[in-house]
């Protein structure tokens, strides 16, 4: 897993051209995979916030399709052309992004370890949710702050 | 000019406490926004301490000691240039209490700082740990403008304070005033004909 997402965020940097989808599409695509990210982390946040009951089967499945979003190839996703300064209004991924591939990677493997820590203990109770989704929110703000604009 | 100087009731406690509490809930708020952990807790906490000072000054604004009271220091665009021009003059301002230049930046701070602290409260970073508590009645496109206005006002607010603290320096350096002292005292040498209710 770990190796998949180093190739992946390296095969990144060179995915010029490798497939001809139109950038929008590129785009359109990312987002959905990080809505797919938001949407379990939403579950997280709000049984760790309080706003939801803790459940420890609904804890430990949205932290395994985390785990399962983190095996997906996402090199695809990052094809150079498709940052917020070429198509704005319909991204905000920042051009940082490509010009730092080794930053984001780094992001990214803080996020994957997060993720594979709350799989640990996602059912094993509120008080070992909490701390851990913590962590995992954590790592999405490090990488937004960096590589995300604020707004369209 | 020679002034005949008395030691003058300036600031009020409540006033100098809430100044010098934002002092330390604004760096404290800046610094953890900026430089932080990525899990905000406290940086809420700072800024909701500068939300209870912001409406507390507010509040004593219209309801407490003279010096206070916003109806007593904010003036029309004729005093604030007649001072403004005062300005440059090694001459002492002796003001009792704000000045018409230094009202405005005192009512443009309070209103800087509200705003920071509703685009706060109103954004949502997407991270699921640091969403403001009211971006929950917004939408998101609401939540992310907030966000987009957040940090671009802390730089405002950082350069607002820069300028007030040169402004004191002006006054130490240039007019031989010390502002300080009596922000924490209470106290100023002040010439009897500038306060008002002794007249």
């Amino acid at each position: 897993m770990r190796k998949l997402l180093i190739s992946t965020v390296i095969a990144a940097t060179a995915a010029t051209g490798a497939i001809a989808q139109a950038p929008s599409d590129v785009a359109k695509a990312r987002r959905a995979f990080y809505t797919l990210v938001g949407y379990e982390m939403a579950t997280l946040g709000g049984m760790a916030q309080g706003k939801v009951d803790y459940d420890a089967e609904v804890a430990s499945q949205s932290a395994k399709d985390l785990l399962t979003l983190t095996g997906y190839h996402t090199a695809d996703l990052f094809v150079p052309g498709t940052s917020n300064e070429d198509l704005p209004g319909e991204t905000r991924a920042k051009a940082d992004i490509w010009s730092d591939m080794e930053g984001v990677q780094e992001k990214g493997m803080a996020f994957y370890q997060a993720v594979v820590e709350l799989n640990d203990v996602a059912g094993n109770g509120l008080d070992a949710l909490r701390p851990a989704v913590g962590k995992l929110g954590g790592t999405c703000k490090a990488c937004h702050d960096d590589y995300r604009a604020a707004d369209f | 000019m020679t002034d005949r100087l008395e030691k003058t009731y300036l600031w009020d406690p409540v006033v100098r406490v809430l100044h010098w509490a934002l002092v330390i809930a604004f760096f404290t708020a800046f610094g953890l926004g900026k430089f932080g952990p990525d899990q905000m807790t406290l940086h809420f906490y700072a800024g909701y301490t500068v939300a209870v000072i912001v409406v507390l000054r507010v509040l004593w604004g219209f309801f407490g000691f003279y010096t206070a009271r916003f109806a007593n220091f904010v003036k029309g665009p004729g005093k604030v240039i007649a001072y403004a021009r005062t300005l440059p003059s090694t001459t002492p301002s002796r003001s009792y209490g704000h000045n018409p230049v230094g009202a405005i930046f005192v009512v443009g701070v309070l209103i800087v700082l509200a705003m920071q602290v509703l685009t706060g409260m109103l954004s949502d970073p997407e991270d699921y740990i640091n969403v403001g508590p009211l971006a929950q009645y917004v939408s998101i496109e609401t939540a992310r403008k907030a966000l987009s206005y957040h940090e671009p006002l802390s730089f405002l607010l950082l350069i607002m304070v820069i300028a007030h603290i040169g402004a004191i320096f002006w006054y130490k350096t240039r007019k031989g005033e010390n502002l300080v002292t009596p922000m924490i005292t209470g106290y100023a040498e002040l010439p009897p004909e500038k306060i008002p209710h002794r007249q």
